[in-house]
């Protein structure tokens, strides 16, 4: 597979199938992903792979009875097989409130540019070698690396019997490096990584002298009381909180159920005003991820979900959005997160004015300087966002506006939207944090200075 | 499972820098039902099948693999397994020590009385409809109800260069339902049977879920529901706590499970998981918890998420003390990083599907038991809360601070349950905790929990794990309500 127009056979493909099929009302969504990583710990590449990911997503209905087949057999025979399967299912499934049919024409969706061809084509050799010369430099400033190295390439189309037909392609290269004292990771650890389309682009000496300097700097933590700290959290940190807001927060289900903390409370206030969250998944910049169209061939929106502080949106896909007298803002996660219906792929956070991380320090008279969180949870209680999560990989203690020390990891309890509301800084330049727990995308923030963030021990 | 495996292995065993290599043919079927409010929201058929093929080359590994079950396709990601494996030497710090091992041959299935593939869908959405028209039938306050079945039929052929031939036949589910209820000040509470959603799996067939008889446990979640609107918080303050089977599960889940695995321990898995705080120089001496603490790894128990006939490096099934008596005696592990402290294999490398390399998995790490019942306990108990069904799950990077937060707790005044408490929740460290543990319950409570949704790798791999729990009392524990802080 090559080519910024790779997905033009898969949508071949999908047609061909469809029509073969003959089933009257169907969809065949095609993802095909081949994805390359060189892992490495201990000083050293351990699993060096190339992972064949592919997926189809098939529906068909008989009249309002709707079912799903799924399969990694995405040659023709094996897509008209799950058609039919489909249908036949559906003969005998429950009839879907409000279901008119799979998703028509439409209008043409945005094209961002999604593709690069080093990514697609970087080989394994590549790749080793890239990893030897990060696994040098960290073994010569007298540290154990581990990391990972990985590339995407990625192709998926959508057809419907109503006239529906996508396609994309799209490349991911990612860099996750950490500097250890010890192998074990017991003692201080510097955590780099950088996300970009192109893996030419790739920060991966900058990031490896960046995870080096914060375990040099995090030698010999000490102690200090929980409490309520200011804290200044660089964008690793608060992207993992970000996410969690997107698990528990936009989308149309958490709303509907009354668990999310927009339930009831649109254009409501619920958090400060310099806080802005966008679903953008049509960003063009190198910080922009994924596909542009959702499992159901929905066009994906550029959706405001928090504008300066208030409620303003919810992310639909076409069943919810059907009941809650919506349109669907392309949100349906089937390809991406199989046990999610409906949700974020491309959370932006708003940068603030600050123009380093530097500015946001200066401005702390006694604090804490927080690399990255681990574990973060948010089902705590969701209406309040209340997440608990731990610091890793480099905490700092800030006297008079300046880094003093490294402290031992704490753990943190609070609710993410009131801590939000007590945030008085943010940087003006943002980075795309990959998702932890899925394949759907990125999450794109500035560093943020927050006051009196509630850590329990 | 009839992939021509033969000739790869044949074309690897060619080849002078191959020292070992396994191929692995996976086939899975899964059925995943979901109603919610009177909705089915999914009615889903997955299938999927495919080969991975692992090779060790003098310095490294390489892994590839192909959903094509032809020969040319298998071959062809035998030969790029072994490139990459070729490849990886130029980042390699010294050889890798891989032991060799006797060749394993037979075959494994699981114990299934009613196949579930075989009862219609209709009567497994029935059932799911009747339950969640049940919970919702009670009107105000609760909001919303669902309920859920989830089936997965694997099987599974290894074959390796030293001869292993294994073939497997796996089969597991899933069932359970939520309410969701909101109380007039707008709080939001839940409640579970027969527990969280993704900790509630078995291995085996339909009859486990006839068993659950979601019916019979409606009124008890309804009423619980009612009682956890109004009900205070859960005060703040070091308390005797004894935890339900099912947090007791996924307490060794987090703090016992992940810790003993001997990659984490070893740091290789610092990439995505973390590390361990339980060091291999901690073997034999590391007071872990009280004597009544004994933590096993069973690959054997026959409702276990995590049992089976040989892992995916063709290790045999077995039951091993991981922590006996308090200390800490053993690891999961496989047989590269067993060799590193000159052990054998505990038989724990399994990989998610046919497209990912195996990694060391938790089996089934079951709490061993010990007297009494529940009630008997609580009446031991002159001042506690009783905590139930998980909310929230978190722990650091090396395994030792956590928190959790649940559904529901009661408070315990002079052995006897009182008042109900909402938000409950509970943090602390893993050696203080289970070194607090001065009673757990008898044969009659344990029972085996499934999570269907450990992660770990990178990529991540979801794999399913078992873990066999009674409930269990620990004393000086720090509670409070999950509203902000434990």
């Amino acid at each position: 597979m090559s080519g910024a127009r790779a997905h033009e056979e898969l949508l071949g493909l999908a047609r061909s199938a469809l029509a073969r099929a003959g089933v009257a009302e169907a969809q065949i969504a095609l993802r095909d992903r081949t994805r390359h990583g060189a892992r490495f710990s201990r000083g050293a590449l351990g699993e060096h792979m190339v992972l064949s990911e592919p997926l189809a997503l098939v529906r068909a209905a008989e009249g309002r009875r709707v079912a799903e087949v799924r399969t990694d057999d995405v040659d023709e025979e094996g897509l008209v097989a799950a058609v039919r399967a489909a249908h036949d299912a559906a003969k005998v499934a429950p009839e879907t409130d409000g279901f008119d049919g799979f998703a028509g024409a439409g209008a043409p969706h945005v094209e961002p540019v999604r593709w690069a061809e080093a990514t697609a084509r970087i080989d394994e050799e590549a790749r080793a070698s890239r990893v030897a010369e990060v696994l040098r430099r960290v073994q010569n400033a007298g540290f154990v690396a581990a990391g990972m190295l990985e590339t995407q390439a990625t192709r998926s189309a959508i057809v419907t019997t109503r006239g529906c037909a996508r396609g994309a392609s799209s490349t991911v290269a990612g860099f996750r490096v950490w500097a250890l004292e010890s192998a074990s990771g017991l003692g201080s650890a510097g955590y780099g990584g950088h996300l970009h389309r192109d893996v030419s682009a790739l920060r991966v000496d900058e990031e490896t002298e960046r995870a080096i300097a914060v375990a040099r700097d995090g030698r010999s933590p000490v102690a200090v009381d929980p409490g309520a700290w200011d804290v200044v959290m660089e964008p690793p940190a608060l992207a993992e909180l970000v996410e969690w807001l997107g698990a528990i927060a936009f989308g149309a289900r958490e709303v509907e159920q009354g668990t999310s903390p927009l339930a009831g409370r649109l254009g409501e206030r619920l958090t400060g005003e310099s806080v802005t969250i966008t679903e953008d998944p049509l960003d063009d910049s190198e910080l922009g991820f994924g596909a542009p169209f959702d499992a159901e061939g929905v066009p994906r929106a550029r959706v405001p979900l928090i504008e300066g502080g208030v409620a303003r949106g919810v992310l639909y896909d076409r069943g919810h959005a059907s009941r809650a007298g919506a349109a669907s803002t392309g949100s349906a996660l089937a390809l991406e997160v199989p046990e999610s219906t409906v949700g974020p792929t491309a959370l932006h956070m708003a940068g603030g004015s600050a123009e380093s991380v530097d500015e946001l320090v200066r401005g702390m008279d006694r604090g804490l300087y927080v690399c990255r969180l681990h574990y973060v949870n948010g089902f705590v209680d969701t209406r309040r966002a209340v997440m608990t999560g731990l610091t890793r990989d480099g905490c700092f203690l800030v006297e008079k506006g300046k880094i003093t020390r490294p402290v031992k990891n704490l753990r943190f309890c609070d609710s993410f939207l009131e801590a939000l509301a007590r945030a008085d800084g943010m940087t003006r330049a943002r980075r795309a944090i990959p998702t932890w727990w899925s394949d759907a995308g990125a999450t794109v923030v500035p560093a943020v200075r927050i006051r009196g963030l509630t850590f329990v021990s | 499972m009839n992939a021509p495996l033969e000739p790869a292995l044949a074309h690897l065993r060619a080849l002078p820098h191959v020292r070992y290599a396994e191929l692995r043919e996976v086939s899975d079927r899964s059925e995943r039902l979901l109603v919610r409010d009177g909705r089915t929201e999914e009615l889903s058929d997955s299938r999927s099948a495919g080969v991975g093929v692992r090779v060790l080359s003098e310095r490294g590994w390489g892994f590839a693999c192909t959903p094509h079950r032809t020969e040319e396709a298998i071959v062809r990601a035998a030969e790029r397994a072994a490139a990459l494996a070729k490849a990886s030497g130029v980042a390699a710090a010294s050889p890798v020590v891989f032991p060799e091992r006797e060749a394993a041959r037979g075959s494994y299935a699981s114990r299934v009385a009613v196949d579930p593939f075989t009862v219609k869908t209709e009567d497994k959405l029935a059932r799911l409809e009747r339950a969640v028209r049940a919970i919702l039938a009670a009107g105000a306050p609760v909001r919303s109800a669902s309920a859920w079945m989830q089936f997965t039929r694997q099987k599974k052929r290894l074959l390796t260069t030293e001869g292993t031939d294994v073939r497997q036949d796996f089969t597991y589910g899933a069932c359970g339902m939520q309410g969701i209820a909101a109380g007039d000040d707008g709080r939001v509470v839940t409640r579970s049977y027969p527990t969280w959603q993704g900790g509630e799996g078995f291995q085996g067939g339909f009859e486990h879920v006839a068993s659950l008889d979601l019916d019979a446990a409606v009124p008890v979640l309804v009423g619980e529901l009612r009682e956890l609107v109004v009900a205070p918080a859960c005060p703040e303050g070091k308390r005797t706590v004894i935890l339900d089977a099912s947090q007791v599960g996924l307490q060794i889940h987090e703090s016992c499970g992940h810790p003993t695995e001997l990659d984490r321990a070893l740091g290789t898995e610092i990439s995505l998981a973390g590390g361990s705080f339980m060091q291999p120089n901690m073997l034999g001496e590391l007071r872990y918890g009280s004597d009544l603490v004994t933590i096993v790894a069973d690959s054997t128990h026959p409702l276990g998420l995590g049992t089976f006939g040989w892992d995916d490096e063709g290790t045999a099934a077995g039951t091993r003390p991981l922590v006996e008596r308090g200390t800490f005696v053993d690891y999961l592990s496989g047989r590269e990083t067993a060799a590193a402290l000159g052990r054998a294999s505990t038989g724990t490398m399994r990989a998610e599907s046919w497209n990912r390399p195996p990694l060391i998995r938790m089996v089934n790490v079951s709490l061993e038991p010990g007297k009494g019942s529940l009630e008997d306990l609580v009446a031991d108990t002159d001042d506690g809360v009783l905590i139930a069904t998980d909310r929230s799950w978190s722990i650091d990077d090396v395994r030792l601070n956590f928190h959790f937060s649940c559904e529901i707790a009661w408070e315990i005044k002079r052995g006897k349950r009182t008042r109900v408490l909402r938000d409950p929740a509970y943090g602390g460290r893993t050696p203080e905790l289970w070194g607090a543990c001065d009673a757990i319950c008898g044969p009659e409570e344990w029972r085996m929990w499934g999570i269907r949704n450990c992660g770990k790798g990178d990529p991540m791999q979801v794999m399913a794990v078992g873990h066999g729990a009674a409930p269990a009392r620990f004393r000086d524990v720090l509670v409070g309500s999950s509203g902000g802080r434990s």
